[in-house]
Formats: structure tokens, sequence, C-alpha cells
């Protein structure tokens, strides 16, 4: 059984003229005991959707499950297997960080004390003081304290890192990891993208409330295409005319061109028989492959150039 | 500077007017009822003649100098709105204040070609156009009335220097506190400490009876709104008190100031303490933290109602020791307190114990209300993603509500019992705990009516409550002064709340009174915990 199974998602907010679709027919299939990355532009519908899954959002259509119990009516039994850890995370003024890790994990069963001790001093922070004084980061310290020092089936993180150092970023992603090797099942929304390319197996893309990409990380790069900056005697209009070939422009006398991952054989081939003096080839990158569909004006239309934007 | 007054007023273009237009209507109303009320001379001497026997009333309401009409309505209306206006300037105070600071918007504005005065300066004429323009209102309000033009200045004038004295109060809470809510706790409790101050003052005050006027005793000439009523607008028209309140408007303004000037961004006078580093057994659980949440609030709440239950215990019995056989007075005191019976310390328990229904139900209303701003906040979201339900939840704050209104009403009704066991008066004690217990069905009505509006109505809930509050104390205090038709009197729970001893011949009434007010409250809260499971979560 799959962690979460969410099919054709609709969430509507408010009535009439003046409502907004927020989700519009999304999937998202994350697989028990892997993490799942969950991209998408600002407003694109992450936190949306998490919220229908922790049940704090009635769907307006389409299918949600959560260890296959439906979120809304289940929220109780989910929760008790559930850590959560909200984008922008605002806690209790007049509370200590470390009373609201405990009044946190006790809601849930209670901490363990050893673990909480431990990522007290992992994460450095200090608990004596009142979540009034808190920074950004301080206050995502506090809820990942939470989240991870009582042991959960499934973790969801809706922008984590995003106040937190480098320091604490690798901190983060060694906690992940294990509750990962536990056997645990996460779902992280994220911006930073070389956090998802280190930890995640599969991501989901979105975009306008739909699905736009799913699949692990290594069949979404099949999708993108290399960037070649070339030193070459070919011509520019042979190259341009080979198949796979795309947006080629000369930049001070090198060819600059993107190529359809599958066709790299051919385009290689060509420019080995003219001759070449200089070669950068980048690799796709989940950047590009982010941007590429942010970046298009529809989810449905041709993808334009990365460099064109 | 223009454009950070600007934006201020944009900021309060809703909530000012309220207060400003709230306050001057209400001012013109109570003028009017009065005047049309007490329109003769020979009624207006034989109330101020019972007001001046009844230190209680006077407490309640001021001191009266003469027998013209200027002199009844401003006696009747100024200490009361004094109070508003008070109010009306410390959350001010605190809204630009303390509360743009904790929320980080200063820190926006500062970082822009702004100097560090100018936050400060801004909400310091905002404050002052305000009250000026709630001058303006008011003395149109009292020659509404068919007032003198004089008088109706100095009243006006009365109002603002209260109002100024109050913004500097305000603007200095917001220096020395840490939290908005802290800034607003302290800004209100010493508004109602200067209404305090001067009630006690005025009752302790030696009477004059042939030129029906009082003069106050020292605790008066501490308060801001005592100085006010020194001003006897319409008779003596003495404007030289005031300059008490103008000075304290400069002192503390002065300080907020010389603070500010000096004074880190998001620094306090009074200093943040180091809190516990792990929680104590009972933050466990949804009840455990709207408990921890409310304590330190219902700490205030319990504070304010020991007071008032042992001040309108030790006034009771002076009200009882003054004999009335003029009927007329009787049916006088009886409208003042809004009850039909005949006996003149009842009415007055009755009436002081419905203003402890009503601050119980504030303190209720305030635990519950609570949740909204957990909601907004976002920490709800947090909370709610660990196994606790919404109804729960809900329920968890209700509970704590309910405590709180139980509280303050039993706190109250134990201290005027000490008070009157103290003098020799059990059974005016037992009486007065009687009292204070029926009020409480009343306050629950007004939780639970908060609980529906967070469930039904979250984003209007906060506003619409206190609203409905708002009208239904207006209706329940001033019903009868602003002569409302039957069917709005009725609206109220205020009005429903029977006066203890029941009488023997509706002793039915009395308790069905009391169900149909529980069973109202409980039903509310019911629905309440029903609805709030079946909405989304709306920051």
């Amino acid at each position: 059984m799959d962690a979460i199974e969410v099919l054709g998602l609709v969430k509507v907010f408010g009535r009439g003229r003046s409502s907004t679709r927020a989700l519009d027919g999304l999937d998202l299939t994350v697989r028990t005991g892997e993490v799942h990355g969950f991209l998408g532009p600002n407003g694109a519908g992450k936190s949306t959707t998490i919220r229908v899954l922790l049940g704090q959002l009635r769907s307006s259509g389409g299918s949600a499950s959560v260890f296959g119990r439906n979120p809304w009516d289940d929220s109780v039994a989910i929760h008790r297997d559930l850590a959560y850890v909200p984008g922008d995370v605002s806690l209790w003024p007049n509370l200590s960080g470390g009373e609201i890790i405990d009044l946190l994990t006790r809601l849930r069963g209670g901490a363990d004390a050893a673990l909480r001790t431990r990522l007290l001093g992992d994460f450095q922070l200090d608990p004596t003081k009142k979540a009034r004084s808190y920074s950004k980061g301080n206050r995502q310290k506090v809820a990942l304290i939470a989240a991870f020092a009582r042991r959960a089936e499934l973790y969801v993180f809706d922008e984590p890192t995003s106040g937190l150092d480098p320091v604490m970023e690798s901190v983060f992603r060694a906690e992940v990891e294990r509750v990962t090797r536990d056997g645990a099942t996460v779902l992280l929304s994220s911006h930073i993208l070389s956090e998802v390319e280190q930890l995640c197996e599969r991501v989901t893309i979105i975009r306008a409330g739909r699905t736009v990409e799913s699949g692990t990380l290594a069949s979404l790069r099949h999708l993108t295409r290399t960037s070649f900056h070339v030193g070459t005697a070919a011509a520019a209009d042979d190259i341009a005319r080979l198949p796979g070939v795309h947006d080629l422009a000369t930049e001070a006398g090198q060819l600059v061109f993107d190529v359809d991952t599958d066709s790299m054989t051919g385009v290689l081939a060509a420019l080995t028989a003219a001759g070449i003096t200089s070669l950068t080839v980048t690799p796709p990158s989940l950047e590009e492959l982010f941007l590429r569909h942010y970046g298009d004006p529809k989810p449905d239309a041709p993808a334009v150039p990365v460099d064109a934007r | 500077m223009i454009q950070l007054l600007a934006l201020r007023i944009r900021r309060d273009r809703v909530i000012l007017p309220i207060w400003i237009f709230g306050i001057a209507l209400l001012l013109t109303a109570s003028a009017a009822s009065v005047s049309t009320t007490f329109g003769d001379e020979a009624g207006r001497r034989q109330i101020l003649q019972l007001a001046l026997a009844t230190p209680a009333l006077i407490a309640l309401r001021g001191v009266p100098n003469g027998v013209e009409l200027g002199s009844a309505v401003y006696f009747q209306v100024y200490a009361f709105l004094a109070v508003a206006v008070g109010l009306m300037n410390t959350f001010l105070a605190t809204r630009h204040g303390r509360a743009e600071e904790e929320r980080g918007q200063r820190e926006l504005i500062t970082a822009a070609p702004v100097r560090r005065m100018t936050p400060i300066l801004s909400t310091i004429i905002l404050g002052v156009g305000a009250n000026l323009l709630l001058g303006v209102l008011s003395t149109a309000g009292f020659a509404a009335a068919g007032l003198p033009l004089g008088g109706s200045l100095v009243g006006a004038a009365a109002l603002v220097a209260a109002g100024l004295a109050f913004l500097g109060v305000g603007l200095l809470a917001s220096e020395l506190t840490a939290s908005s809510r802290a800034a607003n706790s302290l800004g209100a409790t010493l508004v109602l400490i200067a209404y305090a101050l001067r009630g006690a003052g005025d009752a302790l005050g030696t009477p004059d009876l042939d030129r029906l006027t009082l003069s106050a005793a020292w605790p008066s000439w501490l308060s801001p709104i005592g100085w006010g009523e020194q001003a006897f607008a319409f008779t003596a028209d003495d404007l030289r008190p005031l300059t008490l309140s103008l000075a304290l408007a400069v002192l503390t303004g002065g300080a907020a100031l010389v603070i500010a000037a000096r004074r880190d961004l998001g620094a306090s006078l009074l200093p943040e303490r180091r809190r516990p580093a792990s929680a104590g057994r009972l933050l466990g659980s949804t009840l455990g933290l709207a408990w921890r949440l409310q304590w330190p609030s219902l700490l205030g709440w319990t504070v304010g109602a020991a007071v008032l239950g042992a001040v309108s215990g030790a006034l009771a019995n002076s009200v009882g020791s003054a004999t009335f056989e003029n009927s007329a007075i009787n049916d006088v005191l009886q409208s003042l307190a809004h009850t039909s019976r005949d006996d003149v310390v009842t009415a007055f328990i009755a009436a002081i114990m419905s203003l402890v229904g009503i601050l119980a139900a504030a303190a209720g209303l305030q635990a519950m209300l609570r949740l909204r701003d957990e909601e907004t906040g976002g920490r709800a979201e947090l909370l709610l993603s660990g196994p606790p339900r919404r109804g729960g939840w809900l329920l968890a704050s209700a509970g704590v509500a309910t405590a709180s209104t139980t509280v303050v009403i039993v706190v109250t009704g134990l201290t005027a019992w000490a008070a009157f066991l103290a003098m020799r008066e059990p059974g005016l004690g037992a009486q007065s705990i009687g009292q204070a217990l029926v009020e409480l069905p009343m306050a629950m009505v007004f939780v639970s009516i908060g609980a529906v509006a967070l469930a039904v109505l979250p984003r209007i809930s906060i506003a619409a409550t206190w609203a409905l509050f708002a009208i239904g104390v207006v209706i329940g205090l001033f019903g009868d002064l602003l002569q409302l038709p039957d069917a709005a009197l009725e609206a109220s729970p205020i009005r429903h709340v029977p006066t203890v001893p029941f009488p023997a011949d509706d002793l039915g009434g009395a308790w069905a009174d009391i169900g149909v007010l529980t069973a109202i409250a409980a039903a509310l809260i019911a629905v309440a915990t029903w609805a709030v499971q079946r909405r989304d979560l709306t920051a």
C-alpha cells in the first residue's frame, strides 16, 4: 500500500465568482519508505495539498488517502503516526521552545528523552527562551525537533529548511536519512533543489494545482536537455538541422545550443566529424527541469528554453 | 512622516471611527435621554439627594454638582464615557506601538529612510487628532441635547483631556512591556484603576446636601477621570483640573519618547525572564495548553473580581444604612439598577452583580476567542497536525472559558460575602454569593455565542462576538435609560437574570430563566463543537 495516494484532487476556496481553484486535478503517489520530493512554484498548491492530507482542509473533489485512510474523516488515527513541520512555523509566544517541543510530542504520545536531548544539541537550540524571541530559523528548529523526537510512520515537511543555515540543513538531511533507514516515509516540499537531489528518490512537480511531472529523478532527467558550448568548424546551419537540437545561437565564436537527451549520440558524432576545438557540456540538472516547468506560460505549452527567460 | 501617518490612518479607518462615533453616539443618546427623563428640577433634586446619600451610586457614576440639567447629565455620563475614551487611547497606542513592533512591521518601516522617532510621533499625531475629533463630536452631542455651548465645550474638553492622559499612558505601556498583549493589559488595567480610584474617592467624599454636591476625597485627585469630573461642566466650568490631565499626558508621553529614543528595536524596559526548558506535567493536551495560555489573564481578571467584590460589599452596607421612606426615590434607584425589587440593598446588590456577570462574560469570551488567534497565527495548523480533533480543541477552550467565568463570579461573590461578614451582615453576604452565581448562565450565553461564531463565521468571529456582547451590555445596562422597546430589551441575556432572593410568588419563573439560559449556552457550545469539525481551518 502506498503511504499517500492522491487522485484528481480538487480544492476550491470561496463560492461563486470570487472562488479560486487552488487544486485542479492533482495526482500524487508517495510509496511507503521513500523520500518524495514535492516541487512547484509559489502558489502552485503544495501547502494546500499538504493541508488536505492533514485533514485541515476538506477536498472539493477527487480522492486522497494517507495510510489507506481518508484524511478528513480519520485525521486522528492518521495523525498519531504523522509528524508535520509547516513552512511558516508560528509558535506560542509565551511558551519556551522546550515547552512547545514537549507539548507537540506529548500529543503524539511523548518524546524519546535521549533523542530529544541529542536533537537539541545537534540543532543547537536554546530551549529556555520564550518562542517570541526566536528567529525564523529557530522556530523551524523547534518544529523539526518536535517532529524528529518521536518516531512517526510519515513525516511531512513543507519547505523545512528555508530559514536554516547550511550546517543545520545537513543536520536535517542526516535526520531524514535516519528516519528513512528505520522505514519511515517522507514527503518533502522544498525549493532547495540540491536538498531534493540528495534526499529524494522520486519527485512530483506541480503547477497551478496540477501535476506536470512525476517519477524518479533519473527518469525525469531524460525529459530534459543538455546544453552545449562548442568551439567547432561545423556550420551553424548544419548543426541546427540535426534532430534534437534546439535554440542554436553563436556566442563569442562558439555555438551554444541544447540537445534532447536521447539525440545526444547523433549530435556528438556530427560534431566530432567536423572537429572540436573546445567543448563544455552542462548535464541536465533538477534546476533546469524545475525552471522549464516553472517558466512555462501554461503547463501544457511546449517547453521554452531556459536561457530565453 | 506624512506617509506613515497616512498608513496609520488607513490601518485605523474602520476601528477608530467605530470608537469615536460609538462614544459620541452614546453620549448624545444618554444626554438626550437624561434631559427628557429628568426634565423637571424637582425630579432631579430627588435623584441627586438620593445619590448623595448612596456612596455606591456615587462610586459608579461620579460627583453631582447642583440641580441644573447639564450638571445632572454630566454626572450621569462622564465617568463611563471617560473609561471608554481611555480604552480607545491605550488600545490605539498599543496598536501602533508594541503590536506593530511585535509583528515585525516596525522593522520594515524603520529600515526605510525614516527617523527612529517618526513612528511614535506619527502615532501621537493620530491619537491627538482622534481625541480632538471626539471632542468636536462630544461638544455637538451635548449641545444637541439642548445644553449650553460653553458647558458642552468644557464637558468635551474633560473627555479629551482624559483621552490625552491615557494616550500618554498607553504609549508608555508600549515602551515598558515586551508584548502587545502585556501592553494592552497594562493600559486597560490603568484605565480601570483610574475609574476605581475616583470611585473610591467620590464615595468617601463629604456630601453637601444643600448645594447638592460633594467634595471628593483624595483618591479622586489621583485619577485623570477624577480630574475630569472636577471640571464640573455646565456649573463651575472649571478648566484648571484638566491641566493635571494634560500634565500627565506630557509626562507619560515624554517618558515614552525618551525611552523610545534610547532603546533597541524590540527591547523593553521590563525584561523577559528565562523560561523552563521542558514542559510541566499539565502541558500535554489541548486542555492543558488552553489553561497554560489563559491562566495569566485569568489571574488579572481574578484580582479585578476580588477588588470589585470587596468594594461593592463595603458600599452596599452604606446603602443599607440609609433609609428611604420616599417611594419615588426607590423607583429611581430601581430604574438605575434595573430591577423590580423595592428593597434598596437588594437592588444595589443586583446592580453590582450584573456588572460582575458582565466582567465574567468578558473574561470567558477573552479565553474563548483566543482560539481564533491560534488559528490565524498558524499555531492551530501545527497543533492539529497532531492527534487532537478540532471539536476537542474547541471544547478545551470552552472548558477554560467556563472556568474563567466561574472563577470571576465565585471570587467576587466570596469577597463580597467576606466584606458583609466583616460588617456583621451574613444574610446580605449569602445574598451576594447567590446573586453572583445566578449571573453565571447569562455570562455563559455570551461565551457560547463566541464559540459558535468561531466555528461558523471564523473570519469575523472576534469582531462579531464583541459587537454582540457590547450591544447586549448596552441594552442590559442602559436599555431603560435609552427607552428601547420591550422586544429589544428582552433580547439581551442580561435582562433575564433573576434577582436573589427569588420572589416567592415567582420562584418558577426565576428558575426557568436560569434553566433556559443554561440550556441555550450548552446547546450553542454543542453546535459549535459539531460545526468546527466540519469546516476548513482558515488562517
